[in-house]
């Protein structure tokens, strides 16, 4: 009897332990100068003393030690200061400042994957605003499209610390052999996709990844309904994946997995996808000009033969569009007991030399969210930048005139929520692995989302 | 010895009321901060509509039950988790049997300490490891194993085994056999060292055959361990997580998804902390009277062994 009680005890702490399971060092630089003269450098701000966490997800190696190296300064210039770093991956970013809204256990700043998960943070109230620091920057530097994102009843929430949007990447070399021109359209972009897979030779024209963990199949979705001047959301915010654009978007996405497609990527997340365009198996892909990084590390020897171009549109007249642009915020949280030494280390990040220390980590991958530092000599001095300066052009341009995802309707948790549940992945694989009807799939995924809305949205 | 009550009371150490919960106190506190608040918790949640995102919530009495059991995806989820743990738990005990046995016949001590070894080395790799690892040889793009099978002509192309919905519970399972079955192989070598030599000899002279030695020396002096290696394997590989999330994630669409993925991605991804809750008291309660099945007839083998 006592080894059962022991063992059945085993079990239910394993059981039990299932649902309620769920941050290196640097050298400094100092004097910097601000990007914006109008606020003072915050090694002048006064007696600031405390301790603060700042959660971030700058996993590799340079945008860490950078942030790190500004850490480290500022407490050299603020000794009563003490900043406690932690990175995580993004993914667990999000699964850990849900937990602590439970536990309390919460940074007091952070960064956010995107403007949407900080409406997510405005939902849950774990927000402050950041005006006055924005104020102390300079409102007028950043991009109004960006703190529109994060504002909500007058107040603004997060600052955007870096920029990207989603364009088209293409290999030139294998398009030149293959005597096509770059798509500009969605008919051109799958013929070119079609014509490029060769499995034998483990090239394949684009990959469609479904993974439920991440995003990449609603923003495939996206790319098409937003093309036809649709949206995934409606004006009152319910999901809309049935209608007859979205059908045809998916559509669209099925075929070209089902042509163009590893059938591997079925399970893929967002770095296991673009790995297959680093190491050359993919001649197209959609992302932010972090392609060259990742090319760069993978595949040096592919560096000159990418490019990016516009997504494509439905028709060749059809006006720009674009569908999606991520600027990576800083937040400050709600719980912290210092949101003076917060705003003084915000300020100190945004000083230009640190900025730019920053940026240089992934050079045309992280876009400068401040207005002017693209003309900024050291920043034009990168040789990244001068190789891709195209390609960060039009990225800029996609940077300016998109939103996230769902965001064309102003900010929402729904938008959010649209992205971070998997609901749209999950309709893909199954319409992909047990053939479920597009209409039918589409309409279940619709009334899951939409229960999940009226659920989550406070 | 027996010692005298009074010596006890008189200044002891098991005389001392404080010693003893000093004593007890540190276990009991472990007990009760990892077993005793995470269950009751669990439960209490369970009848909550509780979610990750919101520090307040109501009673629903037991609407997350009722959610859980009229959902599709539940079922789907604990029938794999029902082919998974059968499947895994079969295939770990006869490798791991096999293994044992035929260990247990090699005479040279070396070849023997160095055979153990090899075995072993499984467990001795991190999960994330043993994912990786066959994540990467199983890929269906570029993978070791599928382009061996397909440029030795075993098959017409790229085998997907991670990606196919027929074959990425069987290749899941195959991957649990080969991480599991050392363990029991160890456990059951050690139980085979201890039957007696006398009593094989005394079989032999009787005439009995090799299975007959089996059947009447060997299984009854290890039966019990191997119970047990049962029990503790069923309990584990029926509560895995790590494995199956790092190589499939439960998809795709799916397919293998188990309960702890389940109750994971109810709870974590979708934030529904109350039917996660309401899902993880379920695969409790069905895990209890497992092993009060197993455990009834554990008991009889001990009584009979008396």
């Amino acid at each position: 009897m006592k080894k059962l009680l022991s063992l059945s005890l085993a079990a239910a702490l394993s059981v039990s332990l299932l649902a309620g399971c769920g941050g290196g060092g640097g050298t400094a630089e100092t004097d910097n100068p601000p990007a914006n003269t109008s606020f003072q450098p915050a090694g002048e701000a006064g007696e600031l003393s405390g301790e603060i966490t700042f959660w971030h997800s700058f996993t590799q190696g340079a945008r860490m030690e950078a942030i790190q190296a500004a850490a480290d300064q500022f407490m050299a210039d603020n000794p009563g200061v003490t900043i406690n770093i932690e990175t995580m991956a993004w993914g667990d970013f999000n699964t850990k400042w849900n937990a602590g809204i439970t536990t309390g256990d919460l940074p007091d700043i952070s960064t956010a994957q995107n403007t949407g998960e900080v409406v997510e943070m405005l939902n849950a109230g774990v927000l402050v605003p950041m005006d006055s620091t924005i104020d102390a920057i300079g409102r007028d530097l950043f991009s109004e499209n960006a703190l529109a994102d994060m504002s909500m009843d007058g107040a603004t929430y997060g600052i955007p610390y870096y920029s990207h949007a989603q364009v088209m990447w293409y290999r030139t070399d294998l398009l030149e052999q293959a005597g096509l021109e770059v798509p500009t359209t969605w008919d051109e972009f799958y013929d070119a996709a079609v014509a490029l897979t060769n499995p034998d030779e483990g090239l394949y024209g684009c990959a469609v990844s479904c993974s439920p963990n991440d995003l990449l199949c609603t923003r495939y979705l996206n790319y098409y309904v937003r093309s036809g001047g649709g949206s995934l959301l409606n004006d009152d915010l319910t999901a809309n994946l049935t209608s007859d654009l979205a059908i045809e978007g998916i559509n669209y996405w099925v075929n070209m997995y089902k042509n163009c497609s590893p059938a591997e990527t079925i399970n893929y997340t967002v770095n296991d996808h673009a790995t297959l365009y680093y190491q050359g198996t993919t001649a197209f892909d959609f992302n932010s000009g972090f392609q060259i990084s990742g090319v760069e590390s993978n595949r040096p020897d592919l560096l000159d033969y990418i490019s990016c171009a516009p997504l494509p549109k439905m028709n060749e007249d059809d006006p720009y569009y674009s569908a999606e642009a991520t600027h990576i915020p800083l937040v400050t949280w709600a719980n912290s007991e210092h949101p003076e030494i917060c705003q003084a280390f915000i300020e100190y990040l945004y000083q230009t030399d640190n900025y730019l220390d920053f940026l240089a980590a992934v050079p045309v991958g992280m876009l400068p969210s401040i207005k002017g530092i693209d003309q900024n000599e050291e920043y034009l001095s990168n040789p990244t930048v001068q190789q891709f300066s195209d390609e960060a052009a039009i990225i800029t341009q996609a940077v300016e005139e998109g939103t996230a995802i769902g965001f064309e309707h102003g900010p929402s948790a729904q938008a959010g929520l649209l992205t971070s549940q998997g609901v749209i992945e999950e309709m893909f694989q199954d319409i992909i692995t047990n053939g479920t009807d597009v209409e039918t799939a589409a309409k279940a995924a619709e009334d899951e989302l939409n229960e999940i809305f009226a659920t989550m949205v406070a | 010895m027996k010692i005298p009550k009074r010596t006890l009371r008189s200044g002891g150490i098991q005389g001392s009321r404080a010693t003893r919960w000093i004593f007890v106190g540190p276990a009991m506190l472990v007990v009760i901060c990892l077993l005793i608040y995470p269950l009751l918790s669990t439960l209490m949640y369970s009848f909550t509509n509780k979610t990750m995102i919101r520090n307040d919530f109501d009673v629903v009495g037991l609407q997350n039950y009722i959610d859980i059991l009229t959902d599709g995806d539940f079922y789907s989820a604990f029938g794999h988790t029902l082919l998974w743990t059968l499947f895994s738990v079969l295939g770990q005990l006869i490798v791991g049997f096999i293994g044992a046995l035929a260990l247990n016949r090699v005479q040279n001590k070396v070849a023997k300490n160095l055979f153990r070894i090899f075995a072993i080395i499984p467990w001795a790799f991190p999960a994330i490891a043993t994912a990786m690892t066959w994540k990467w040889l199983l890929n269906g793009i570029h993978g070791f194993v599928p382009t061996l099978l397909r440029d030795l002509g075993i098959t017409p192309e790229l085998i997907q085994f991670l990606s196919d919905k027929n074959l990425v519970l069987p290749t899941l399972i195959f991957i649990n056999i080969w991480f599991g079955a050392p363990l029991i192989m160890v456990n059951v070598y050690a139980a085979l060292q201890t039957i007696p030599q006398d009593q094989y000899e005394a079989a032999q002279i009787d005439g009995a055959s090799s299975w007959q030695s089996f059947r009447y020396v060997t299984a009854p002096h290890i039966r019990t361990v191997v119970g047990l290696l049962v029990v503790l394997r069923t309990v584990w590989v029926f509560n895995n997580f790590d494995i199956i999330y790092m190589i499939t994630g439960g998809g795709p669409a799916g397919a293998s998804t188990t309960m702890p993925i389940f109750i994971y991605d109810t709870g974590w991804t979708g934030r529904l902390v109350g039917k996660a809750s309401a899902a993880s008291i379920l695969l409790l309660l069905f895990l209890v009277i497992l092993c009060v099945l197993y455990f009834t007839v554990i008991n009889r083998w001990e009584k009979e062994d008396k």
